[in-house]
């Protein structure tokens, strides 16, 4: 019994010892993130618009729901698009006789989006009308089938205290739950005005489609050989030699280390953002048998670089094996992935090649 | 040797040491705070493994007696292990292990709290909206690439490392920054009103025209150190890793307002000092500040905060009233009333992260409940041998 406690004590002596040495307050560490230049958004529930109960101070879109740039619908000419907010996927105003308007918006919640009848009598209780109960709600509303499925419409009137007449009394609002997230499609504004639209309004939301999840997507996609008609120009360093071209390559190269050692030069272009930086570095990465890094460390290793009228941002990263350079730059709705890949020695031949390569390229 | 060691740390000798050592170490630290400053005495006597002699005009420290850290660990180990050692299970010392179970808690939730806790400041004005917190006695200079058409890229760099590294080199700026000079409290004049023929530190921005004074480090409870830094700027080529000419020197300081922008690399950056930011995954907004008084006098009667908390992953979005004695408690953080500016437009939300808030609460109950047992245990022995003896 008596060695059993001393052995426990010296246990727990070693313990302690180990975590205070474990125990660091990160007070010197470097921090390296990104912030979005948009303001944030600060809309209040008790604000009129405020309806959602939630914003999207994300940067990314919700997977699942397209950007306003990729939702593959179009939007009605005398809709005039409004500057991105950080809670709406899409926001319009449109104008009609004097000085009615009506704001349209796409905005994507998360599961406590609330039910049809929840959302319904907030929407109500913004146009200053008593709340309905689960009877009453199956009169006010409607069913529309489109490409994303059922979707719930309701039609709502009344003018709230102190409303403006020219710009509130109506809201026309859609509910497409989709994957655990749910899509509000909403117009509110001037009564005659958003009666007007209503027609227009619900072919937008018919025609909007869900986006393809592009967080896997880029370069190993062996679907989107698309390069467009996108053309770019470039001089190729002395030494590399064009390689047979493939259906997913915009062009690709050859370069030879000095004991025989191949490098591969690769262009590929798709169009869109071409899925997250993070999503993309940490796939190369993967690719030369480094394991995945979170968000601050991939930042700390993208490094800039401008070339003659864009500026590309560059990885460098080492595997056990092989190394990759890998730029990348969006421009005109595209992305462009330049990479060179190889062992480690003919990469650092080929680094100021590489990189003199990026900075002759001309969009 | 071993059974020596275990000896040793699991003696009451060792606990009494501790604690009059710990007795010691609060007197003087106490009385440091005269000279020193109660954030800079906490850190020196309390937050550290010892306390430091530097001897004047030398170059290195002394240890001269246990800091707060290693007094309360070797306090906490003496504890465990004399437990460990001793222990024997018996129903009849349910209560002694109870109540050692909750000092241990104690002390183990005081050591975390200490070591990981993190207090920072949220100042909005009416209307303001914020996803970061700030802590007012730690600075950093920022490094913003500025160029994105979204996003702003920022480096932040903890003052810690300005005093102590002569040159940074990061992969996510294409320049590396030496520190030409680092003051940890300065005055900074106009080159026009200074005197003796002072020359700036910086030849770039608006830190070519100024003088920068050393001073001695701020100690009241509301003042705190203006830290300036001269900063060196040297491009490094991505291809060769060379370095290429200077772009200069800048000063940065929290006393110079606006940030200073500089263009490398093709990218513009901005630099500036400012106090260490946390950014959240949730954003706040002041919608109003009340100071209510009692009715015909200045006697402040409450303080509230109504703010909105927007959580766009956890599609949160809700009004909630912040008052003295009602935090808000949200993703692990606590929003106290703290404060407000004179004119009540502004408010002050203290907020602290503390992963080990729960600790004393728990040690409390589990002491008071260990100590219910034991003398209970012994309460009922005494009145049974009590009726024994009267039968």
């Amino acid at each position: 019994m008596r060695v059993v406690g001393s052995r426990a004590a010296s246990v727990s002596f070693v313990a302690i010892v180990v975590l205070m040495s474990g125990c660091d307050k990160a007070d010197d560490q470097i921090k390296v993130y990104r912030i979005a230049k948009a303001p944030l958004d600060s809309t209040s529930p008790a604000d009129a618009d405020a309806a959602m109960p939630t914003n999207a101070a994300s940067p990314a879109f919700p997977a699942g729901v397209a950007p306003t740039g990729a939702t593959g619908a179009k939007t009605p000419p005398n809709w005039e698009l409004q500057p991105p907010s950080q809670m709406r996927q899409a926001s319009f105003l449109v104008k009609g006789e004097n000085g009615s308007a009506a704001d349209i918006s796409l905005v994507v919640l998360g599961t406590a989006a609330g039910n049809v009848l929840e959302n319904v009598n907030r929407w109500l209780s913004q146009l200053g009308q008593p709340a309905v109960n689960a009877e009453k709600l199956a009169d006010t509303v409607q069913h529309l089938s489109t490409p994303r499925g059922d979707v719930v419409v309701v039609d709502l009137a009344g003018v709230p205290e102190n409303g403006d007449a020219t710009k509130d009394g109506r809201i026309i609002a859609a509910m497409a739950p989709e994957e655990g997230k749910t899509a509000f499609f909403k117009m509110r504004g001037n009564p005659a005005l958003v009666g007007a639209q209503k027609e227009v309004f619900l072919k937008w939301v018919s025609s909007l489609r869900r986006a393809p999840d592009t967080s896997n997507a880029v370069d190993s996609s062996a679907s989107r050989p698309d390069s467009g008609h996108a053309q770019i120009e470039f001089d190729v360093p002395e030494g590399w030699a064009s390689a047979p071209p493939s259906a997913m390559r915009y062009a690709s190269f050859t370069a030879v280390g000095g004991s025989g050692e191949k490098a591969d030069v690769s262009i590929v272009t798709f169009p869109g953002d071409g899925g997250s930086d993070a999503d993309n570095i940490n796939r190369w990465r993967q690719q030369i048998g480094l394991p995945a890094a979170d968000a601050a460390a991939l930042n700390s290793m993208v490094v800039p670089i401008k070339s003659r009228d864009t500026g590309f941002f560059v990885v460098d990263m080492t595997g056990a094996n092989s190394r990759v350079l890998a730029a990348w730059a969006r421009r005109d709705g595209r992305t462009w992935f330049f990479k060179l890949t190889g062992p480690s020695s003919v990469v650092e031949k080929e680094k100021p090649k590489f990189v003199k390569f990026l900075q002759s390229v001309r969009f | 040797m071993l059974r020596k060691f275990v000896d040793l740390i699991t003696s009451l000798k060792l606990t009494i040491v501790c604690l009059a050592a710990a007795m010691a170490l609060i007197f003087a630290g106490t009385i440091a705070q005269v000279h020193l400053g109660i954030h800079e005495a906490q850190q020196r006597y309390f937050q550290s493994l010892f306390v430091w002699w530097p001897p004047d005009g030398r170059g290195f420290k002394i240890p001269i007696f246990p800091g707060g850290h290693l007094i309360g660990a070797v306090l906490l180990i003496n504890l465990i292990a004399a437990h460990a050692k001793r222990f024997h299970w018996a129903w009849r010392k349910l209560g002694i292990h109870l109540t050692h179970a909750g000092l241990i808690i104690m002390l183990a939730g005081g050591l975390f709290t200490d070591l990981f806790a993190v207090e920072s400041h949220m100042r909005l004005s009416q209307g303001d909206t914020k996803n970061y917190t700030e802590d007012p006695r730690l600075m950093e200079l920022a490094v913003i690439d500025t160029t994105g058409p979204e996003f702003d890229q920022v480096t932040a760099i903890p003052e810690a490392l300005l005093r102590r590294k002569r040159t940074i080199k990061l992969g996510s700026l294409p320049f590396q920054i030496v520190v030409r000079n680092f003051f940890q409290n300065s005055r900074l004049r106009m080159l026009s009103e200074a005197t003796n023929g002072a020359q700036p530190i910086a030849n770039q921005g608006p830190g070519a025209q100024i003088a920068v004074e050393s001073v001695p480090r701020a100690t009241g409870v509301d003042d705190r150190d203006v830290i300036a830094a001269a900063i060196e700027i040297v491009p490094i080529d991505f291809a060769t890793g060379a370095t290429a000419p200077s772009l200069g020197i800048w000063l940065v300081s929290d006393a110079l307002g606006a940030p200073q922008t500089f263009s490398c690399a093709g990218r513009t950056w901005q630099l500036v000092m400012q106090s260490a930011r946390y950014y959240k995954p949730f954003s706040v907004t002041l919608q109003k500040f009340a100071h209510d008084r009692y009715a015909g006098t200045e006697i402040p009667k409450n303080f509230s905060s109504r703010i909105t908390l927007i959580d766009p992953e956890r599609a949160v979005n809700r009004d909630v009233l912040i008052y003295m004695n009602h935090p808000l408690r949200y993703r692990g953080e606590t929003f106290y009333q703290a404060g407000f500016q004179k004119d009540d437009q502004a408010s002050i939300l203290q907020v602290v992260h503390n992963p080990s808030f729960i600790a004393p609460y728990v040690a409390c109950v589990i002491v008071a409940a260990g100590l219910l047992v034991q003398f209970g245990y012994h309460l009922v022995g005494f009145s049974r041998r009590r009726r024994t003896a009267l039968a």
